[in-house]
């Protein structure tokens, strides 16, 4: 079984201990049952409950165990599920995008890992709970290897052997965390889901009852506002301090490695990270399409931002795609020439009709609003809605500073936002079509707004408030063959056709502003 | 704006015409019945704010956009198909210029609603690994939109090259 040979096509079962970890788990959220039964309403018959759910968990894994095997075949991974019925989800190995290895405290205690497979077209994901870490790192190999023979070779730089490491962050970079809105509210996302989980689980063994519920609305309501503000203020306090520990617990000692396998000469990049749940994920070069760097004025002024990969059919990328976590500009951009290559093109600004759109975007509504409330007689109304629309001007200014686009024959580059600021920077080869887009608004001050089509990340990139003939002119600096054809000032003869309606159509009457 | 770019080269089915005002006929009448509905709504719950007005004017709106709006995108819609790329312009107040290469097409469906099949049309999808770079042509004659979607559909084959 799991300690047999490594023979291809021979089927295996998880590892026998994968049931008393995943009990383990099981064990963790009973106890929280028990525990909040304790405090709510006294020792308790629910307690036997929770014991007696238990022994029916550890059954169900047993039986879980028994009736799921794997096999490896030279073309795909087979998953089995046999008991009464049987499902089978078959993973062509062509369509491997990445694999990810994670491990619980539990997990490791038990040399454990959970391997997670990712497949091309429609989420499909193959999930193993609980193999051995060396079954688990055979497995990545094999897939990873057979993934590189197969797929046809396309253009990555050769490799050299040995997996290298690519950055490793510091302990010190916890310090950024603060600086993340998502960082600082993680701690009550945590607090609510483990809340709303003992909630339901004591509601469902029936340990919360009205009277316990007014009652702690009670104990709550009872203490003198005084006590209130002080709890209210330490939470406040207490924050970003929590931020900081939760950015360690998920960003632990992490490892950006460059990986070579297969003889294709197609690495891939491995980010491995975590403080108890280490987490690893592989991604392979040539479906990563570009990087993302994000960043917020806060962190603008400490100079730091965080990178994640655009990787074609990796779900979930926001946090799989991750090749960075928060960290100093510099090496970020170390890692960028790394995934991608190096891209020094300075950004070019956009005409300044975009900084009127910008301003104007940023402003108009709040004054609109300012007008109305002004017009019905709610004066303070009015006056907050003048005040946001004086902070829209600095935002306006600033949004229209970050515009800038840039391409350098084999990357392009694209900014824009203020208070999340987002620069992607693009392979020429990612790009999968152009949309131009013109709004009447924009189309007063002779603007337009070019997305480019990307089959990764968000799937569109929009290059925003460029003046019309520059849009055009990007996009054919970019994929010049794509756009010539339908060029009207140089026209290819081979290509050409003549248009059959009627001439001094509306996209063209109205020239360059 | 855009003077660099020339329009593609076919204009939609005329029959379109008849599709687009259709449907802004259902959706104004839609529109027209609901406000109708919470004008009188209003009135029963002896709201200060009672618009009787509204329904009307949702309806003067309606009426205006049937009448208009078909044709200004007629005179919009237009698509191309070069030997490497779907180059196809859309919109009416706002416009949108499309350019998909074939080889990075990885399906084409020719659709016909029940309207449209009352009026031999069809819609192209044509799409990408990216929902920004997929395009839809409606209005195309069912001949020429079922040729499209076979030529497309094998040349894409040819060609393939996703980009995923």
């Amino acid at each position: 079984m799991s300690d047999g040979p490594a023979v291809e096509g021979d089927t295996r079962r998880l590892s026998p201990v994968s049931c008393v970890a995943t009990a383990l788990r099981e064990l963790a959220a009973l106890l929280v049952v028990a525990v909040s039964g304790l405090l709510i309403s006294g020792f308790n018959v629910a307690v036997y409950f929770t014991l007696a759910g238990l022994a029916m968990g550890l059954l169900h894994q047993a039986v879980r165990w028994w009736s799921f095997t794997y096999t490896l075949y030279p073309d795909r991974l087979e998953l089995r599920h046999q008991l009464v019925g049987r499902s089978v989800k078959s993973i062509p190995l062509e369509r491997v995008r990445g694999v990810d290895i994670s491990t619980s405290l539990p997990h490791r205690l038990l040399g454990l890992a959970v391997l997670r497979v990712d497949a091309a077209s429609g989420g499909d994901e193959g999930v193993l709970d609980g193999v051995t870490r060396a079954e688990a790192e055979r497995l990545r190999e094999a897939l990873l290897r057979r993934r590189a023979e197969t797929g046809a070779a396309e253009g990555a730089a050769p490799e050299e052997a040995g997996p290298e490491i690519i950055a490793r962050a510091e302990p010190r970079w916890s310090w950024y965390a603060p600086l993340s809105g998502a960082y600082l509210l993680t701690p009550f996302a945590l607090a609510g889901s483990v809340l709303g989980t003992a909630y339901n689980l004591s509601n469902e063994v029936g340990l919360i009852s009205d009277g316990t519920l007014s009652h702690l609305g009670d104990t709550v309501l009872g203490l003198s506002p005084l006590l209130g503000v002080l709890a209210a203020a330490l939470i406040v306090l207490a924050l970003p301090l929590l931020s900081v520990l939760v950015f360690a617990w998920f960003n632990w000692d992490f490892q950006l490695r460059s990986v070579p396998n297969g003889e294709a000469g197609q690495g891939s990049l491995l980010a491995e990270r975590g403080l108890f749940t280490r987490r690893s994920v592989t991604l392979e070069r040539r479906r990563i399409g570009g990087v993302e760097l994000r960043d917020n004025p806060l962190e603008r002024t400490l100079g730091v931002v965080r990178l994640t990969a655009l990787i074609t059919g990796l779900g979930d990328a926001r946090h799989r795609g991750r090749l960075l976590p928060t960290a100093p500009r510099d090496i970020a951009t170390d890692v960028v020439a790394e995934a991608v290559g190096p891209f020094k093109e300075p950004l070019t600004p956009h005409p300044p009709a975009a900084r009127t759109r910008r301003l104007t975007r940023a402003v108009a509504p709040a004054l609109a609003v300012a007008a109305v409330a002004a017009g019905t007689g709610h004066p303070w109304l009015a006056g907050l809605a003048l005040a946001a629309a004086a902070l829209g001007v600095p935002l306006g200014v600033d949004r229209y500073r970050q515009l800038g686009h840039a391409t350098d024959g084999r990357l392009l580059s694209v900014r824009s936002g203020s208070l999340i600021r987002h620069q992607e920077i693009i392979e020429h080869r990612a790009v999968v079509g152009w949309k131009l887009r013109q709004s009447v608004f924009q189309r007063r001050g002779g603007l337009a707004t070019l997305t480019v089509a990307v089959g990764a990340g968000e799937g569109g990139y929009a290059i925003i408030d460029l003046d019309g003939d520059g849009a055009v002119a990007f996009a054919g600096s970019v994929t010049p063959a794509w756009i010539t054809p339908f060029l009207a000032r140089q026209p290819d003869p081979d290509k050409e056709k003549s248009p059959d309606g009627p001439s001094g159509d509306s996209a063209q009457a109205r020239g360059a502003a | 704006m855009t003077s660099l770019l020339r329009p593609p080269a076919h204009r939609v089915s005329g029959r379109a015409v008849i599709k687009w005002a259709a449907d802004l006929l259902v959706g104004g009448a839609v529109l027209t019945g609901v406000s109708y509905g919470f004008a009188r709504w209003t009135v029963g719950a002896r709201w200060d704010f009672q618009p009787v007005w509204l329904p009307w004017a949702v309806g003067a709106l309606s009426v205006l956009a049937v009448l208009v709006i078909p044709l200004w995108r007629y005179r919009v819609h237009r698509w191309e198909v070069s030997a490497d790329v779907v180059y196809t312009t859309v919109g009416w107040l706002n416009r949108e210029w499309l350019l998909v290469p074939v080889s990075r097409i990885q399906t084409v469906d020719a659709e016909q609603s029940w309207l449209e099949r009352l009026l031999d049309l069809a819609t192209l999808k044509i799409s990408t690994a990216s929902h920004e770079g997929s395009s839809e042509l409606t209005g195309l004659p069912v001949g020429i939109a079922t040729g499209l979607a076979a030529q497309l559909a094998h040349r894409a084959h040819d060609l393939r090259d996703d980009a995923t």
